[in-house]
């Protein structure tokens, strides 16, 4: 069964905030440690804290997007105001950071489990 | 006439008069025309002087001490207290007047601290553009959708309680700044469309300077436009949260707390005077900048208007 | 009708919605300092019993265990029993004692914002200028500019103290012992259900003071957006053809202006409901109305963890389900929306 191409793309935006997040999430454990004077496993939960406020985030804005994303776009277009949001740009970057928060909350139980 | 406004603000006229400037200027000639704005700006003038004055002559010692023995306790406001005394028999006009300096510093320390954060975060998403500009931004609207109060409620708790009214301007802070980055970014995006910045590129100028000497004093006029907006939302919140028990410590002449006071202990015994007198001193002083605000915006550039509400 | 896929699709919304929060009040309430643990035994407790709670509260779990079995809980709408306020009675109880309170004041205060401040703005616009608009315009920024905190215990003052026709505080005379048969939990309502006519009018003088002084700040806000929107409307060419064809001018507006300026004010009263509810919880506090609000404040006071999430949780279903409904409004006022 082919995977749809909308399906692809807001996968593929997700993954590379995931990416990133996961590979952010082990500099701030080690900074947290190094710099913050915090034991490994507390420095793995706050990272884990951390990521999901991203997470959180993004889900807020993403539903926001999709549930009034049109009548804002319409008000401002209707009022002459154009700001330049657009709710499928608002859509992909929630997508991208939420990624990037998902990335972190995975990571971070991984890592707390190694080292704690 | 908007390109006037840009170049104005580049400070090459500084030769001219300063009646000259003004003339010259669509923003300032329009905004000394609306006498709305200017009455606005005679409160906040006033304000200032009381604060100033008070800070100057008052000892925070003497008149946050109790007065029981001394003074008549929960006096009437009569000639010798025009604002009455309070339940520790403490006069209030000293309070009320040193309440001005705590909202001014406060309100400054607030809303300065968004602008430079939301300034940094509005001109780096409009310079850099692309997925820097979607996701600064997109971060800022959603926190913008979150009711001011609640929100600041929500983060007065990740601070310790030791820190006292410093935890509402933290708290605050956070909620403003999206606000300001929203302005700063539109108004820089308006700058950089101009071809004079592609030029300085061209020339070999670096982000920064590009950032600091071209683009941030063209958007100054919205910035300060905002700011004033912000100044008297920013005051009737750390009340609000001083109100509600989280801001100022006990004692401590601050408007929000004496209205605490007012309520918790005022209202049924009939004591008008612990709420009427701080109270009003907050509601002209929020209503001196937001006529100042809504003039400014006003006389703003229209293309600079847009994000500002 | 509005299809029901896209009521649906709507409604559906509220699950990432609730998740999205419930993940940053956890965040949030994690990374503050301070051990809950500790902040609900007390200062001076025994460790026995901060061992106790911390094994009550899942605390010696690893966080993202803890963050699972939270989820699950936001799922069910159970957050557990109140550890400091309320003690042994559970958070989904409280709220559903304070959630009504919190309710019918932000109705009756959006009710006045509304039935006021659509009028005043198009009286504005079409007034543009004159004594009329500029009182209006100053009425409006001054209704911004005065804080609950001090309108309230004004009116208090004069309505209650000075001229003694309305009640200080609370939801009803307290001179009824029997209270009314809890339907929906707004004493407006229960006592008109019961047929309790005097407690009805007891109850409605309490509630007078309240809605007025949280609904001034939405009129306020609604005819500024009214009349700016009304104008705006009026300038555009469709209405110059309109008066063109030789109807009244001031009808004209009416009949085809109307319809058109609603459409960015409904936004702007979903935005603004977010603001009444931050107003509800000042509300509360100057009229010792226990609703919502004041429990969270409260909660976050002591360091009652699970009301303060509840709560949280609350007011954000219910600020997503106003613009849930605005949302829905706005499609019909301007049906390109729905597709």
């Amino acid at each position: 069964m082919s995977v749809s191409p909308v399906v692809r793309e807001r996968g593929r935006l997700v993954a590379g905030g995931g990416a990133v997040g996961a590979a952010a999430t082990p500099v701030l454990v080690i900074g947290l440690v190094a710099v913050g004077g915090f034991g490994p496993l507390a420095a793995a939960e706050t990272a884990f804290a951390f990521g999901g406020l991203w997470f959180g985030l993004a889900l807020l804005g993403w539903a926001g997007s999709v549930a009034s994303g049109r009548a804002i776009e319409a008000a401002q277009e209707h009022l002459d105001a154009d700001t330049n949001w657009t709710e499928r740009r608002s859509r992909r970057a929630m997508a991208r950071i939420g990624g990037f928060g998902a990335g972190m909350m995975l990571v971070a139980p991984v890592l707390g489990t190694l080292v704690g | 006439m908007s390109t006037e406004t840009l170049r104005d603000g580049e400070g090459e006229t500084t030769s001219r008069g300063l009646v000259d400037r003004i003339r010259a200027s669509p923003f300032l000639s329009q905004l000394l025309s609306n006498r709305l704005a200017l009455a606005g700006l005679a409160i906040i003038v006033a304000m200032l002087v009381i604060a100033i004055y008070a800070r100057l002559t008052l000892d925070l010692d003497v008149i946050s001490q109790t007065q029981l023995g001394t003074n008549p306790n929960r006096a009437a406001p009569s000639l010798e207290y025009p604002f009455g005394t309070d339940g520790q028999a403490r006069d209030l006009v000293p309070r009320v007047a040193y309440g001005a300096w705590y909202a001014m510093l406060f309100g400054t320390v607030t809303v300065g601290a968004s602008t430079v954060l939301g300034v940094g975060l509005g001109i780096v998403a409009a310079y850099y553009g692309d997925v820097t500009d979607n996701v600064i931004m997109r971060t800022m609207d959603v926190l913008l959708a979150f009711p001011s109060l609640l929100l600041a409620l929500a983060l007065v708790s990740i601070f310790p309680d030791e820190l006292g009214l410093w935890r509402a301007v933290a708290a605050l802070t956070l909620v403003y700044t999206p606000r300001f980055a929203r302005v700063v970014r539109g108004a820089a995006l308006t700058v950089l469309e101009n071809e004079y910045i592609d030029a300085t590129v061209a020339l070999g100028a670096t982000d920064p300077r590009v950032l600091v000497r071209h683009v941030l004093p063209n958007c100054l006029a919205p910035i300060t436009v905002q700011s004033t907006l912000n100044f008297g939302l920013a005051i009737i919140d750390l009340a609000a949260l001083s109100f509600l028990g989280f801001g100022a410590s006990a004692g401590t002449p601050s408007w929000g707390l004496m209205l605490s006071n007012g309520v918790s202990q005022g209202l049924l015994t009939g004591i008008w005077w612990w709420s009427f007198f701080p109270g009003l001193f907050l509601a002209l002083t929020v209503l001196g900048f937001n006529l100042l605000g809504d003039g400014m915006r006003d006389a703003l550039d229209p293309r600079m208007r847009e994000a500002i509400d | 009708m509005f299809p029901k896929r896209f009521v649906l699709k709507r409604l559906l919304l509220l699950v990432p919605v609730l998740i999205g929060v419930a993940t940053l009040v956890f965040s949030i309430l994690h990374l503050s300092p301070g051990d809950p643990a500790l902040t609900i035994a007390g200062e001076r407790a025994s460790q026995e019993f901060v061992e106790r709670i911390r094994a009550d509260l899942g605390l010696n779990d690893p966080i993202w265990v803890q963050y699972i079995d939270f989820l699950g809980k936001v799922v069910r709408f159970d957050f557990g029993e109140s550890y400091v306020i309320n003690r042994n009675t559970t958070v989904r109880e409280i709220m559903a004692n304070t959630l009504p309170v919190t309710l019918e004041l932000a109705l009756y205060g959006q009710l006045f914002g509304i039935l006021f401040g659509i009028p005043l703005g198009v009286l504005s616009a079409v007034k543009q200028d004159t004594l009329t608009d500029h009182s209006t315009r100053v009425g409006a920024l001054a209704g911004i500019s005065v804080p609950i905190f001090w309108s309230g215990p004004l009116l208090i003052l004069l309505f209650a103290q000075v001229l003694g026709v309305l009640p200080t505080s609370g939801r009803i005379s307290s001179t009824f012992s029997v209270s009314p048969i809890r339907v929906t939990g707004m004493v407006t309502i229960d006592t008109l259900l019961a047929g309790e006519w005097d407690m009805f009018k007891s109850a409605v003088r309490h509630m007078l003071l309240p809605s007025l002084v949280i609904g001034v700040y939405s009129m306020a806000l609604i005819s500024r957006m009214m009349r700016s929107s009304m104008l705006e409307v009026v300038r555009q060419d469709y209405m110059r053809t309109a008066r063109a064809k030789g109807q009244g001018a001031k009808i004209t507006v009416l009949k085809h202006g109307f319809r058109n300026a609603l459409i960015p004010v409904v936004t702007i009263i979903g935005i603004q409901f977010g603001g009444l509810l931050g107003g509800a919880v000042l509300t509360e506090t100057v009229f010792a109305i226990g609703g919502l609000g004041t429990l969270l404040v409260e909660a976050i006071e002591v360091g009652d963890y699970p009301i303060v999430q509840g709560t949280v949780l609350m007011f954000a279903f219910l600020f997503t389900l106003v613009n849930l409904v605005v949302d829905i409004t706005y499609s019909y006022l301007d049906p390109r929306i729905q597709q």
